[in-house]
């Protein structure tokens, strides 16, 4: 494929800052991305933060930072201005020639890395505590708080005989429903709760025709909140032909089948995705899951 | 000798005004070239970095202002310098050569054919085995093949059917907008998650991405693109009478319009391939400069080169420091700008 071709030119040769999760001068830490900022609030370190990007907007506290703009148009100078001595990116964050500028002009950067499993999420938590110094801290935050959900969403695959089938969309566009194909960050989160996503059949964000989700025939539709909002409410995309067609003939109540929660929290895979898949699993498998609740 | 045939036209075209504006046009040219110079300054000195412009002559106390200046302000200027003149040079050459005020590089869809260009490059180009050395002018040169191409197309299409009207060149340059719109959403369909992503923002346009390795070969190109337009500035003038009447005055038509046509596409092609899309510099500028030194064409080019290279400085200051430390992209600042302008130019025509 040589758009992954180009991707990988990219990440290998032309940008800067490799994910090596060592201890970096975190004293003012420019964080360009979602899920490193909701991580370094996790780890209780947000005292150090200088910056932020525009996708950094939970906690909602993190939004009073200044926003050094979306993670992938970064600006050289903005980011400079702040005078960081570290800044700690998402993967995809760039534009390159702006990170290299960053670079040489003497700010460590540090990428970390995006895996989209429970293990990718509980990695990239302790990457950014080793670099921050912060390795204990993180250690004990994960054994607590993440490592018991991973464990109930592993066990949920041994435990799951059939898996509900589910289409992930983003948002509805030009009346078009946005469907995660295979390769997206939606299947990472289904996977993770175990269901088999029925868009699996194109690769990335794509627009979903009526005739290919009544064909898909999923058991749920999952969407982000910002998606419903952008549609006009969940009652307008229950009664969209595509949604209806599918929803409509069930033997569930088809607002049952339809599930809307916050897109960041789904995909950001920050700590909270953790969660929110934990919640997701809930809605999913339903009554033969009741282990589910134990962490609880 | 060249001042005699260019007159005429001007006069033709202005009666009231043209004593004036002949009279003053020479300096006119002049305070543009000092008005490029303070806005060149002025953009140096501003900026998210408090930079005095002491430090910018020399013994810069501090080695981050230094680098600020030197590897991030100065390649932005001089880059948003060069394409504001080849976009705001290369529109009023094409409004000359096609003998139609509309003719910009946006509206008549080269700015999108060189857009198509470089996307065909972003999402196909990395399966190719190419030299690392060529790596870096491969989006730029495919960005040129496709401006070549789209003016290619309305000159054949211009020469075809007789003369363009208005409403043929905006109708023209509706079709070839939307063809060119249809092969980058063709791409973006075909893209995956991270390729559409650099597709979308590279589309938006923003200075933010020059540095010293792209930007110096593409001001050289636009620096070769822009002599053989200056050069031709007697021959648009005369052009301006009739394709016939120029002929027999002795211009070689065909060779004018080959000339202007390939020149116009280097220049937006390699501007277009470093910053996205600029909106409105190349249709509003030419206008701008004809209303206060007239039509002539050997002022009315060095003229709109100057004041675009100065407009584009300026709207590219304003987009990284208006929402600082965050860039908003410069064409919302330009098409802001242009757009009420443009609007402006059409009521002006409306009540005679």
């Amino acid at each position: 494929m040589p758009v992954r071709a180009l991707t990988v030119w990219l990440v290998v040769v032309a940008l800067p800052g490799a994910a090596e999760c060592e201890r970096a001068d975190s004293a003012r830490i420019a964080a360009a991305g979602g899920s490193i900022t909701e991580i370094i609030y996790f780890l209780g370190a947000e005292d150090r933060l200088v910056a932020v990007d525009s996708t950094s907007n939970f906690p909602a506290a993190a939004r009073e930072f200044p926003s050094v703009g979306y993670v992938r148009t970064l600006s050289a100078e903005g980011l400079l201005s702040l005078t960081p001595t570290l800044v700690l990116g998402e993967d995809d964050m760039g534009p390159p020639e702006a990170v290299a500028m960053v670079a040489r002009a003497g700010v460590t950067l540090v990428r970390v890395d995006e895996v989209h499993t429970a293990r990718g999420i509980i990695d990239k938590v302790r990457c950014v505590g080793s670099v921050l110094g912060l390795h204990d801290r993180s250690a004990v935050l994960s054994s607590s708080e993440l490592e018991p959900v991973a464990h109930v969403l592993r066990r949920l695959k041994e435990e799951v005989t059939r898996k509900p089938r589910v289409a992930f969309l983003l948002q509805f566009r030009d009346g078009a429903p946005i469907g995660a194909g295979r390769g997206t960050s939606a299947q990472g989160l289904l996977d993770m709760v175990q269901a088999d996503n029925v868009l699996a059949d194109f690769e990335g964000w794509k627009p979903v025709s009526m005739e290919a989700m009544s064909r898909a025939a999923p058991d749920f539709v999952v969407i982000t909140e910002r998606g419903v909002r952008g549609a006009g409410g969940a009652a307008t995309v229950l009664a969209h032909p595509a949604l209806a067609l599918v929803l409509g003939n069930g033997a569930r109540d088809n607002a049952d089948r339809l599930i809307v929660m916050d897109g960041m929290a789904m995909l950001g895979f920050g700590p909270r995705t953790l969660t929110t898949a934990l919640e997701l699993a809930k809605r999913l498998h339903g009554a033969q899951t009741a282990f589910l609740d134990i962490r609880e | 000798m060249d001042a005699v045939f260019g007159r005429p036209v001007a006069r033709a075209r202005n009666r009231v005004a043209v004593p004036r504006q002949i009279r003053y046009r020479t300096p006119a040219v002049v305070a543009l070239a000092m008005a490029l110079a303070v806005a060149g300054v002025l953009a140096l000195a501003s900026g998210a970095i408090p930079v005095s412009l002491v430090d910018l002559f020399g013994n810069a106390a501090n080695e981050l202002h230094r680098a600020v200046l030197l590897e991030i302000r100065a390649p932005r200027v001089l880059l948003a310098g060069c394409v504001g003149a080849a976009l705001a040079l290369s529109g009023a050459a094409l409004q000359g050569l096609f003998r139609n005020p509309l003719a910009d590089p946006g509206l008549i869809g080269v700015s999108s054919g060189a857009a198509l260009g470089a996307s065909v490059m972003i999402v196909l180009g990395g399966g190719m085995a190419i030299a690392s050395v060529l790596a870096p002018y491969i989006v730029p040169l495919a960005a040129i093949a496709g401006a070549l191409l789209v003016t290619w197309f309305l000159y054949l299409f211009s020469t075809r059917y007789g003369q363009f009207s208005i409403v043929t060149i905006v109708l023209v340059g509706i079709a070839t907008n939307a063809l060119a719109g249809v092969g980058i959403g063709v791409l973006q369909y075909l893209s995956d998650d991270a390729g559409l992503r650099t597709l979308t923002f590279w589309m938006m346009g923003s200075f933010g991405r020059a540095t010293w390795p792209t930007t110096t070969p593409a001001v050289f190109l636009m620096l070769a693109a822009a002599v053989p337009i200056l050069i031709v500035a007697r021959s648009l003038d005369l052009l301006q009478l009739g394709e016939a009447e120029a002929w027999y005055m002795g211009v070689d038509v065909r060779r004018l319009k080959r000339g202007v046509v390939l020149s116009s596409a280097a220049a937006v092609g390699a501007g277009v391939a470093l910053v996205g899309i600029v909106g409105f510099v190349g249709l509003v500028v030419p206008h701008l400069v004809r209303l206060a030194i007239g039509a002539g064409h050997r002022h009315l080019l060095p003229g709109a080169a100057l004041l675009g290279a100065t407009l584009t400085i300026l709207a590219d200051t304003l987009a990284r420091t208006a929402a600082s430390p965050a860039e908003i992209p410069v064409s919302l600042v330009t098409s802001a700008l242009g757009a009420p302008f443009f609007l402006w130019l059409i009521a002006r025509e409306r009540p005679r």
